[in-house]
């Protein structure tokens, strides 16, 4: 998907330059590009949020609905993804050529988020066997300029870690035996997800000897291969992922997992930052929407 | 949803019985039941055998403990669809299945989101080791059903299919092995059965938890597929990393005397 | 999108860089092997055979670091040429894993026709038989060399007939194999004519039926007379 070709001569520039610690926009090898992150643009759902990774821009949108638990974790919630790259991104999108990478993405995603220590998925369970809380995240990718992961990523965490809308309620079972939802009545009286561990991807990208972080898509045309690193802010590694066609040295492993790991661990301050000050300013905060 | 129309299902809502059994806590035994070790590299002994289905290009089949993979090759034949990098190099299809009757729980046929994962994993395993840049224009299609999973069924995947390219004539750089470990606290069980795979922790606040799978090309030394999930520190991770790479190289000779044989009883040595 | 290494000497080759490993006992005696060989040693795909030294790569081998590795399970096979270095290369005996290459002449089955190109299915390369057909086009300037533009492909292939023809190009994206049958050697071998019997060709540009004496025109190849049975 997406292809950039490059010359011959710019794929051995590009990788001089970064054995040097520079790169074509100037960054260092383990510097992002400057994020914008917005939360609670779309008002329906239950949280919301929308990442701008340089030109990458991702809106991400979660709705918590009641369902059945699945068989073999009766006790607890879940996370569907659906990720749709849509054919506003590139033409290449258009009908079911974004499907694949659509799929690859989701099922990623799974990986990283659906499972006890990401997210505490017992607070979701209403009565075991019968109903929990099912959160149906749905991914939109607007524009693509590479590192999609990792946009993706933020875009999730910052949408959870919002006051999400989840209402409390409660199974009432009347006479004849037929359960009934039962809402509070005070309008914020939510649940909060805990979030605390709810990890962030970076992407390392193998560019000749040495690895980058947050690559365009020129970078990613003259990368083998790059290992995806998901990191909580205790600095646990939840998950490692080789992506790509080639192949990496044990050593590059070693080192990539070591950077990712730094690299994820900071970003958690700075988001959680973002989104306190944003909570702060409550209603009166100005919102930026999709223009401007 | 996709719907299956072509086969007669059961009931939408069956289930199977197993699941309302109360499942006793156990806590994760000391040693492991088979007799291996923890924390040492001691893989399951593996029967591999090439050149199964007749009909294929190439075939494998792989049984380790009570785990059993086939594979089918078949190509280089046309690509149906064709973009700029199929012109110069082959395209390479991967699909990963479990057979209904595989695991604990049954599987259906469509191919569910988990396969289609493990599918993708597969591929960018088996891909760095071919010469791909030898078949232009063509397709080879690498078909994998696992008859039985009791564990490490991707790991041995990877072998089986690099064992039935081999077999089909495929120019590869190095044959693919993989190999799956599991974290439980600080020791590591390697080649896990699908019982430790999917076993509860003794506490819930156990640290280092996680399932790993590494595939390796042991001549060249370089990893072409990592997979890992769970909860692990960087020193944990680091080491299971390096524990798989030495469990992939205890198959290899496994995997090479098994295409030795193969060769000898396919091809008869050529005159001069 | 291959990937090139950084050392001066390799910016040319498309493989990515390794560090060689010290290779076990085992290894090492199976190479001792490998130098002064019988040639039923048998090899799977990675295992180092020599240095580029001692013998230059052949089939089923690449390249890597200045050693010959194996890149098929099969038996390695060592020639020698003459004064040059002997060429080792590894030797699978059953289907040869042919792809129509540039410059080959492949034999095709003509499947449709309509006035700019002939479509047809490749099935023969060379003298080997593929497994599975590949598509190919003649447009209509590649049929003959001379009067390029006054060809009637309706007058040089029919649906069914038997071709033989050289790969001039393996197309782009959106089209098959470009084939071309400009030359005496090339063009129609076996057709049948409207009334079902094998034509006999008496012409460059004309086959006969036997039973009903009808001609009917074709490109035909000039097949060596050793070729052409009694």
């Amino acid at each position: 998907y997406l292809h950039v070709a490059l010359l011959f001569w710019q794929q051995v520039i590009l990788c001089h330059c970064t054995l040097d610690d520079l790169r074509v926009d100037g960054r260092s090898c383990e510097d992002y590009r400057y994020v914008e992150v917005e939360t609670d643009v779309v008002s329906n759902t239950s949280g919301s949020a929308r990442v701008k990774l340089g030109h990458t821009d991702i809106l991400v949108g979660i709705k918590a609905e009641i369902g059945r638990p699945k068989l073999d974790r009766p006790n607890k919630g879940c996370l569907e993804f659906f990720v749709d790259c849509s054919a506003n991104a590139t033409p290449e999108f258009e009908g079911r050529g974004g499907e694949e990478l659509g799929t690859e993405i989701a099922n990623a995603l799974y990986r990283v988020y659906d499972n006890e220590r990401s997210v505490d998925l017992k607070s979701l369970c209403i009565t075991p066997m019968e109903h929990c809380w099912i959160l149906y995240t749905d991914v939109l990718l607007l524009q693509c300029d590479g590192n999609l992961f990792d946009a993706i990523s933020l875009a999730i965490k910052a949408a959870l870690l919002t006051p999400s809308k989840i209402p409390k309620v409660q199974m009432m079972e009347d006479e004849e035996g037929t359960t009934e939802i039962e809402l509070s009545d005070d309008p914020f009286d939510c649940v909060r997800l805990n979030t605390e561990n709810v990890p962030c991807i970076v992407t390392l990208c193998k560019i000749g000897q040495r690895h980058v972080v947050d690559a365009t898509l020129q970078e990613k045309a003259c990368s083998v291969a790059s290992l995806l690193v998901s990191v909580t802010s205790k600095g646990t590694i939840t998950c490692v992922r080789k992506i790509g066609g080639g192949s990496l040295d044990p050593e590059s492993i070693y080192e990539m997992i070591e950077t990712g790991k730094r690299v994820g661990k900071a970003l958690h301050a700075p988001l959680q930052d973002i989104l306190n000050k944003e909570e702060s300013l409550g209603k009166s905060r100005e919102k930026v929407g999709f223009i401007g | 949803m996709p719907v299956d129309t072509k086969r007669l299902r059961g009931p939408e809502e069956s289930q199977s019985p197993w699941l309302f059994v109360e499942q006793e806590q156990q806590s994760p035994p000391d040693e492991r039941e088979d007799g291996r070790r923890k924390g040492q590299v001691d893989v399951r002994p593996i029967f591999a055998r090439c050149g199964l289905v007749s009909q294929a290009k190439g075939s494998a089949y792989i049984e380790s403990g009570k785990t059993k993979v086939i594979c089918s090759v078949y190509g280089p034949r046309e690509t149906e669809r064709k973009d700029e990098t199929d012109m110069k190099f082959g395209r390479l299809v991967c699909t990963f299945r479990f057979a209904p009757f595989s695991c604990a729980k049954r599987c259906g046929w469509i191919q569910s989101t988990q396969e289609k994962d493990l599918s993708m994993a597969l591929l960018g395993s088996l891909h760095p080791g071919l010469c791909l840049h030898r078949y232009p224009r063509s397709q080879i299609d690498v078909s994998v059903l696992v008859l039985e999973n009791d564990g490490s069924a991707l790991a041995h995947a990877v072998t089986c299919a690099s064992l039935a390219l081999a077999d089909a004539g495929i120019e590869m750089y190095d044959l693919v092995l993989g190999c799956s470990l599991r974290q439980e606290g600080s020791d590591y069980l390697l080649d896990p059965t699908f019982a430790e795979e999917t076993q509860e922790p003794a506490t819930e606040s156990t640290e280092n938890r996680g399932g790993m799978m590494v595939a390796l090309l042991p001549s060249l030394n370089q990893v072409s597929g990592l997979l890992c999930s769970g909860d692990l520190e960087q020193q944990p991770l680091v080491e299971a990393v390096a524990a798989c790479i030495e469990g992939c190289q205890r198959i290899y000779s496994v995997a090479q005397r098994c295409l030795l044989t193969a060769v000898k009883k396919k091809n008869p040595p050529p005159d001069g | 999108m291959t990937m090139t290494s950084l050392q001066e000497t390799d910016v040319l080759s498309s493989v990515q860089p390794i560090t060689v490993h010290v290779i076990t006992i085992g290894r090492l005696a199976s190479e001792a092997c490998a130098v002064n060989m019988s040639p039923w040693k048998v090899c799977v795909p990675g295992e180092r055979l020599c240095s580029t030294e001692v013998c230059k790569a052949g089939s089923g081998t690449y390249i890597r670091h200045s050693f010959i590795f194996a890149s098929l399970a099969g038996y390695v096979v060592k020639k020698n040429e003459g004064e040059e270095l002997p060429v080792i290369s590894v030797a699978r005996e059953t289907e040869a894993q042919l792809l129509p290459d540039v410059n080959a002449i492949v034999t095709c089955k003509v499947t449709s026709i309509n006035s700019r190109f002939a479509k047809v299915h490749i099935l023969y390369v060379g003298s080997t038989p593929l497994k599975n057909k590949f598509r190919g086009t003649i447009r209509k300037e590649d049929v003959r060399a001379t009067e390029k533009d006054k060809v009637e492909i309706y007058k040089c292939f029919r649906p069914g007939d038997i071709v033989l023809a050289k790969v001039i190009s393996l197309g782009d994206v959106q089209s098959n194999y470009l084939l071309t049958t400009a030359e005496n050697e090339l063009g129609v071998v076996v057709a049948h004519s409207e009334a079902g019997v094998q034509m006999v060709p008496i012409s460059w540009c004309e086959m006969q039926c036997p039973r009903t004496h009808a001609k009917e025109f074709r490109k035909v190849a000039r097949v060596q007379p050793e070729y052409l049975m009694p």
